[in-house]
């Protein structure tokens, strides 16, 4: 695997992630832990809601990967199967998710979009909880939902394993990537374009739509459902 | 500006979850459930045979025959599936006013939350087969006859409100009866296995 400093040249400490994305990381990471501790421990009104700030983180951070900064758009991490085998062979120089992290995080955020959505229309063994949009669908799907919703946490604790492996294989190979993911800094080999920042007002704008649809759906998305 | 975006994010993520989905959750149900002290006399009878200490023993000194035992564990099963169903109902036909359907189950669960007094007779538990009642119910008999017995009052409670016209009120008593499932089910039932 390549290290990003090539040539022996003085590598600078300059910011690759911006505050946004640093947020969605930790408030994701620290929901998920929440999430699954109020659903083993009798609060599954606050496992809901939990769910309901996972949508919005998730609203929030796809519409960040289109006006945010450069590197939280997908425009500027998503690349091919070619750009993947370039980076496999050492030949990638950036800063950002590599064309190979960028596959993991798509799978993350497709995973947790699933497992949001199966929530959404599930409903408790007892019938007790509604998810929001569990009117919208009948109780025996409501009922599969939450069955696969309970299995699909298996998936994801899988890929959160897996990502937790790729973080300490590079760690090994001594690229540290949780101080950045933490600070928003890095080395940065010289000569490697820099972070174009994305504008704070439009990250309030990314979030304030987050929160919109998050609302409407906990409304039971009218006029379709209640 | 750094801080204050942090702030500003921190406290929007948080105030997304300020609004209300539909559920019969329970606010302060539990008080209400219990004004009416009448128990059901099948309940008293049979699952608090004895008080506290005694009634372990007994369940060691006379258990059920396996099969009998299996056989009320199924019934058990089944009439529990069968509230579950009807309360699912219930909480879908309270989204559409649907007061027909609200008070058919209602009825239904009312009915089976009588039937519930003869499903937890001693040994039955899952030491005897499988089953996600936990020992406790036997070791805390008084504690689970009264839960048990404001599951009965709340779903007779809720059978009267749905034989009116008044939403709100059955949706005061579905929260009400819900809390009476919880309350019971978060101390007494064990998680599911798969």
């Amino acid at each position: 695997m390549p290290r990003q400093v090539p040539g022996g040249g003085k590598s600078l400490r300059q910011v690759v992630w911006d505050l946004p994305v640093r947020l969605f990381h930790w408030l994701l990471a620290a929901l998920i832990a929440f999430s699954w501790w109020t659903v083993h421990n009798h609060h599954t009104d606050w496992h809901i809601w939990s769910g309901c700030a996972i949508l919005t983180l998730l609203i929030f951070r796809i519409l960040w990967g289109f006006v945010g900064s450069s590197t939280a758009r997908f425009a500027s991490f998503v690349r091919g199967p070619s750009a993947i085998a370039d980076y496999w062979r050492g030949r990638w120089a950036g800063i950002g998710h590599n064309p190979l992290g960028a596959v993991s995080v798509l799978v993350l955020l497709a995973a947790v979009a699933i497992q949001v959505g199966l929530g959404l229309i599930a409903e408790d063994e007892d019938g007790i909880y509604l998810g929001p949009l569990a009117g919208l669908v009948s109780t025996d799907t409501s009922d599969k939902a939450r069955d696969i919703h309970e299995l699909w946490f298996d998936v994801i604790l899988a890929l959160i394993a897996l990502h937790l492996l790729a973080i300490l294989y590079y760690r090994l190979r001594g690229k540290k990537l949780t101080v950045p993911m933490i600070t928003g800094r890095a080395d940065v080999a010289p000569g490697t374009s820099p972070m174009r920042p994305g504008k704070w007002w439009m990250a309030l704008i990314c979030l304030a739509i987050g929160i919109g649809i998050t609302r409407w759906i906990i409304a039971g998305a009218p006029p379709f459902g209640s | 500006m750094r801080s204050k975006l942090l702030a500003a994010s921190c406290a929007c993520v948080l105030l997304a979850a300020c609004g209300g989905w539909k559920s019969g959750q329970a606010n302060s149900a539990q008080g209400n459930i219990s004004k009416d002290n009448r128990p059901p006399a099948t309940a008293k009878a049979s699952v608090v045979t004895n008080n506290g200490m005694a009634n372990s023993m007994v369940m060691l000194a006379v258990p059920l025959p396996k099969d009998r035992a299996l056989q009320v564990m199924h019934v058990r099963h089944e009439g529990m599936e069968a509230i579950g169903d009807a309360n699912k109902a219930v909480h879908r036909a309270l989204g559409s006013s649907d007061i027909g359907t609200v008070r058919a189950n209602a009825a239904k669960i009312a009915q089976l939350s009588q039937q519930a007094s003869t499903w937890f007779p001693a040994g039955t538990g899952p030491d005897v087969g499988k089953t996600r009642a936990k020992p406790d119910i036997w070791q805390s008999a008084d504690d689970f006859a009264a839960k048990l017995r404001g599951f009965q009052t709340a779903a007779r409670a809720l059978q009267l409100a749905a034989g009116g016209n008044n939403v709100a009120a059955m949706n005061a008593r579905f929260a009400d009866l819900g809390a009476t499932c919880k309350a019971c089910h978060d101390k007494y039932r064990a998680e599911e296995n798969h």
